[in-house]
């Protein structure tokens, strides 16, 4: 042996020689050593055993067995436990031989750990990475996949994944989906980068997942079936969905809170109304007993001056033509002062109303009849007078006054003719009929969909500005010449209507002219 | 006491004359009421403006009807009234509230008929306070002696 080590052929090596497997395994211990030539028989070890102790002091370091026995069975078994060479001492083999032999065996050992580094490093990244990788046949058979795809799975490692499809582990549409993609990356050699794909599992669970899938080509660059790394996506949809549910719970709530508000603003303005009514109804308290004291104690006067016209009219000896004159001056002057007096009084009277069941077309028809002359040949009078309507109970003369008043405003608004419409019947009241919009509807005493009886006096006159709509029922506020109008009229007649439970609404016509409609509950 | 021959006199006119006793706190208004219908000479009218004094003229005055303020210092129209018709010599004697409180037109040219008295709104005029009057009041012409 130490003949054949002595050759030129082993200068590059560095030789350390032991005599025995002890030594031998010692000597390895202490480290340093490249390569083993070992001598199966030894003085103290023989056969078989001296190349597995051997193997077992030294892994990863390269053994060529070297024997005087040329056993075929015993050069196989070395061999398959790991010898790189087994060489037959005498039978062809020189030194030559033996030391090309340990450089092979050099060069392999250095090969086969880079080809292990490789592996590990391949293993590592299929067994840790969170990231799902698989490789697959032509057919989309799986070949290899990574622990997160057999985890995914549910199965107890990667090997009963190998030669099964998508088919194996998704629903059928998702697996179908995967597979035309697959095919199509295949056919094209495209692939296809961060699909985000829906993955639905047999037992119907759903998971998201972003993914990439690349044609896999062999040395030759034929496609030889598919591969792809994909990523759990489910949390993030998740969240996304929950972002997305959170905004749009955040949109309606922000939607109800704009409702909310706009209810609080129409609130407001309802109480700023009803505040305003309020108010109003608490001034017309105030002027109605001012009124009442005022005519009180004017009435007196007047009736001492109508006692004194009266007297001076009967006895006046021979009166002149002036003073006839005069004396129907005054006479109307104190009927005008009484008139006003009449309607202060009307105004503040609380009186209870003698109140009876009453057809309002009857009684809207009789105070026509009482204004009817007034209108003269140039208005044309159009009655339109429901019969058969339900009874309404009310004070027949006090509703008469009433009418008899907005007959005549509607006569006084026509001086140059027109049309008088007088309409009575029965309705339901529309939402439009109810608010609190500037054109005033009807006010808190009826809703929307309530059936009411309804009197109307339509006139084709001028109408009533604008600006001075929301008078009318103001207390000696008159569109009327002086002497003409008390400016109590309306005032007393809305105060009547309401002593009834009832509504008076005095407004334009589209066409020009004045609509005034007294509403009775049934 | 004085007043019984003044009506003893007016029977020998005729036509009796009808007795107004008019009791209201305004002076001029019951002046202004005795002019006209002492005017007319159908009716013999006696003023009397303090409403606590009212019911004592009327006894003294023994009228066919009295016309009757409703608001008066001191005694309400109404307390006047039922003093005048819980008095049996008075209690038949017609009573008409001559009130400032009632518009004519609500009391209408006959008077206002309520709880059985009857209500005259002023300002009245002369004719519907005589016809009112002569509504209530219609004396049969007596003969010339009852004694």
């Amino acid at each position: 042996m130490r003949e054949y080590l002595a050759e030129p052929s082993f200068a590059d090596f560095t030789l350390v020689h032991a005599a025995s497997l002890k030594e031998g395994l010692d000597r390895l211990g202490a480290g340093g050593i490249d390569l083993v030539l070992l001598d199966l028989t030894l003085p103290d070890c023989t056969g078989l055993e001296t190349f597995t102790r051997a193997a077992a002091a030294a892994p990863g370091t390269p053994i060529i067995v070297l024997s005087g026995q040329d056993d075929e069975s015993l050069a196989v078994n070395t061999v398959h436990q790991g010898a790189q060479d087994y060489l037959v001492k005498g039978q062809g083999v020189d030194a030559r031989i033996i030391a090309r032999s340990m450089r092979y065996a050099i060069e392999r050992k250095r090969f086969e750990e880079a080809l292990a580094k490789e592996r590990d490093l391949l293993h590592t990244l299929l067994n840790n990475l969170p990231d799902r990788i698989y490789f697959k046949d032509q057919k989309s058979r799986f070949m290899r996949i990574s622990k997160a795809v057999w985890e995914q799975f549910k199965l107890p490692g990667p090997k009963e994944a190998i030669g099964k499809t998508d088919l194996d582990f998704f629903a059928p549409e998702h697996a179908a989906t995967a597979l035309k993609d697959e095919q199509e990356i295949m056919r094209t050699g495209e692939a296809i980068l961060g699909k985000v794909e829906k993955e639905i599992l047999p037992d119907g669970s759903v998971t998201w997942a972003f993914s990439s899938k690349f044609p896999l080509k062999d040395k030759r660059g034929r496609i030889v079936g598919n591969f792809g790394i994909s990523r759990d996506i489910t949390e993030q949809k998740r969240a996304e969905e929950k972002l997305q549910q959170a905004n749009a719970e955040l949109a309606l709530k922000q939607e109800q809170l704009q409702e909310a508000l706009t209810e609080l603003q129409a609130s407001h303005e309802a109480v700023k109304s009803a505040q305003f009514q309020l108010i109003q109804a608490e001034k017309m308290q105030s002027v109605g007993r001012l009124a009442a004291g005022v005519a009180h104690e004017v009435k007196n006067p007047l009736a001492i001056l109508r006692m004194g016209i009266d007297y001076l009219s009967k006895n006046l000896q021979k009166p002149d033509e002036e003073t006839n004159l005069i004396l129907s001056d005054m006479a109307e002057a104190l009927r005008r002062a009484d008139t006003i007096i009449m309607g202060l009084l009307d105004f503040s009277a609380t009186r209870a109303l003698d109140l009876v069941a009453q057809d309002v077309s009857v009684v809207l028809g009789q105070s026509l009849a009482l204004v009817r002359h007034e209108a003269g040949p140039s208005i044309k009078v159009v009655r339109e007078l429901e019969t058969d309507l339900p009874p309404v109970k009310l004070d027949q003369n006090r509703i008469k006054q009433v009418f008899v008043n907005l007959l005549e405003n509607a006569i006084h608004a026509m001086p140059s003719g027109g049309t008088l419409i007088v309409r009575s019947g029965m309705r339901q009241l529309t939402p439009q009929d109810i608010g609190h919009d500037q054109e005033r509807r009807f006010g808190e005493q009826f809703r929307a969909g309530q059936n009411v009886v309804f009197a109307e006096v339509l006139d084709t006159g001028q109408g009533i500005p604008k600006d001075k709509l929301a008078n009318v029922f103001d207390p000696f506020f008159t569109t009327k010449p002086a002497g003409k109008g008390t400016g109590l009229g309306l005032t007393v007649a809305k105060k009547i209507v309401e002593l009834h439970g009832g509504e008076l609404d005095i407004r334009n016509r589209p066409d020009g002219g004045v609509a005034a409609t007294v509403l009775f509950k049934i | 006491m004085a007043a019984w021959p003044l009506r003893c006199c007016s029977r020998f006119d005729g036509m009796e004359k009808k007795r107004i006793l008019i009791i209201d706190d305004e002076a001029s208004f019951t002046r202004m009421v005795k002019l006209n219908l002492e005017k007319t000479g159908d009716f013999e009218v006696r003023e009397e403006n303090r409403a606590l004094n009212g019911v004592a003229a009327a006894k003294d005055f023994k009228p066919d009807l009295i016309l009757l303020d409703v608001v008066m210092p001191g005694a309400d129209g109404g307390d006047v009234a039922q003093q005048i018709h819980a008095d049996r010599h008075l209690k038949d004697v017609p009573v008409v509230f001559l009130t400032a409180t009632v518009s004519p037109r609500e009391a209408g040219a006959g008077g206002l008929q309520s709880g059985g008295a009857l209500f005259l709104g002023k300002p009245v005029s002369v004719d519907n306070l005589i016809q009112c009057i002569n509504q209530l009041v219609r004396k049969p012409a007596q003969p010339e002696s009852i004694f």
